[in-house]
């Protein structure tokens, strides 16, 4: 049996990528960016669950104006995934985009496929505008071609987690990025 | 939304890998071919082709290649080596090519650790080209055109 008090969730990060100070004050300034060219437009924050939680929340109280907000959730690939199986939209938007000008709001973005899922999904609701604000930019595994306008950091190819970000469920309340411990989920180091 | 798979019959894929990556492009919908193109990257002095570079993905929305190879990260020189040649012979083509690090980062953001293990276990079944071997004319990485009638 687990030894509840002496288990802490930072023992398994290897290392912090990106902490609590860096990552406010880029919210900040994309905040700001975000109020600069959305004033007077009424925007729509469209954040994709569960990874995109936290940043969504620190986001939309650094933006200074009137800014109603959606959540949405799309299956993942996995391991109970048919041979067969499809994407499908778990939890959709509540209220109608249509005309409206979107900003979807995204964690992290790696292979981007289910963001072109999205993107897709969304263009054919008829909003005004569709652009994009992610914290973290993988480029490195990019199978989907995605026009990100505002981005927080660009990372290496790490596995991290927190700030939201997963794995197994498990880290999304380290108030930081780290990078997981590869023998959390039985890896080797990367070789960079 | 767009279709998914471009073919009418599921390929006969060389590696598990690529089944792998191609049940995860049809899950997000995103169309692709499988080997669709052979690109020549070295012949023989008299213009035969003796060593061709097939990558194993094209996603068309992109135009992108991809290449996919499961071998350990120490035994990919000579995949290494002909993307090199592929990437100075044919500059206007995109290849990403994803190493066994990138297909078992996939399988553990994805949860699919039984996949990983098959595929790990089924390693060193690597497919691609005839490689020129000893008896061979001499090899060059510059086509007969590029070379005029020489």
């Amino acid at each position: 049996m687990t030894d509840v008090a002496t288990t802490s969730i930072h023992d398994d990060v290897s290392e912090i990528l990106l902490g609590e100070e860096e990552i406010r004050q880029r919210v900040g300034e994309l905040g700001r960016e975000l109020v600069e060219r959305y004033a007077d437009r009424d925007p729509v924050l469209v954040s994709v669950l569960k990874g995109s939680l936290v940043f969504l929340a620190d986001l939309m109280r650094s933006m200074e104006m009137p800014v109603s907000i959606d959540l949405m959730e799309v299956s993942s690939y996995g391991a109970g995934t048919e041979s067969s199986g499809q994407v499908r939209i778990i939890k959709d938007l509540s209220q109608p985009i249509e005309g409206r000008h979107v900003i979807v709001v995204e964690d992290i973005i790696d292979t981007g496929l289910t963001l072109n899922y999205l993107l897709k999904y969304l263009a054919d609701k008829g909003p005004a505008s569709v652009s994009i604000v992610c914290l973290l930019d993988k480029p490195a595994r990019r199978l989907a071609e995605i026009p990100i306008d505002h981005v927080g950091f660009t990372i290496p190819d790490r596995f991290v987690i927190g700030y939201g970000l997963d794995y197994d469920e498990r880290y999304r309340n380290l108030p930081y990025v780290g990078v997981l411990k590869p023998s959390v989920y039985g890896g080797a180091e990367p070789v960079e | 939304m767009a279709t998914s798979v471009t073919t009418a019959r599921p390929p006969r894929f060389a590696h598990a890998s690529e089944a792998e990556l191609a049940r995860i492009l049809d899950y997000y919908g995103v169309a692709w071919h499988y080997e669709p193109d052979v690109f020549p990257i070295s012949w023989t002095s008299d213009g035969t082709v003796v060593e061709c570079f097939a990558p194993d993905f094209y996603l068309p929305e992109i135009d992108l290649y991809v290449e996919l190879t499961t071998l350990k990260q120490s035994l990919v020189r000579k995949k290494n080596r002909k993307l090199r040649w592929m990437r100075q012979l044919y500059p206007e083509v995109r290849v990403k090519l994803f190493y066994a690090r990138d297909f078992r980062a996939l399988m553990v953001k994805y949860g699919r650790h039984a996949v990983l293990s098959a595929v790990v276990e089924a390693n060193g079944a690597p497919n691609g080209a005839r490689t020129p071997g000893a008896g061979d004319p001499p090899l060059t990485h510059e086509p007969v055109a590029a070379r005029g009638a020489a």
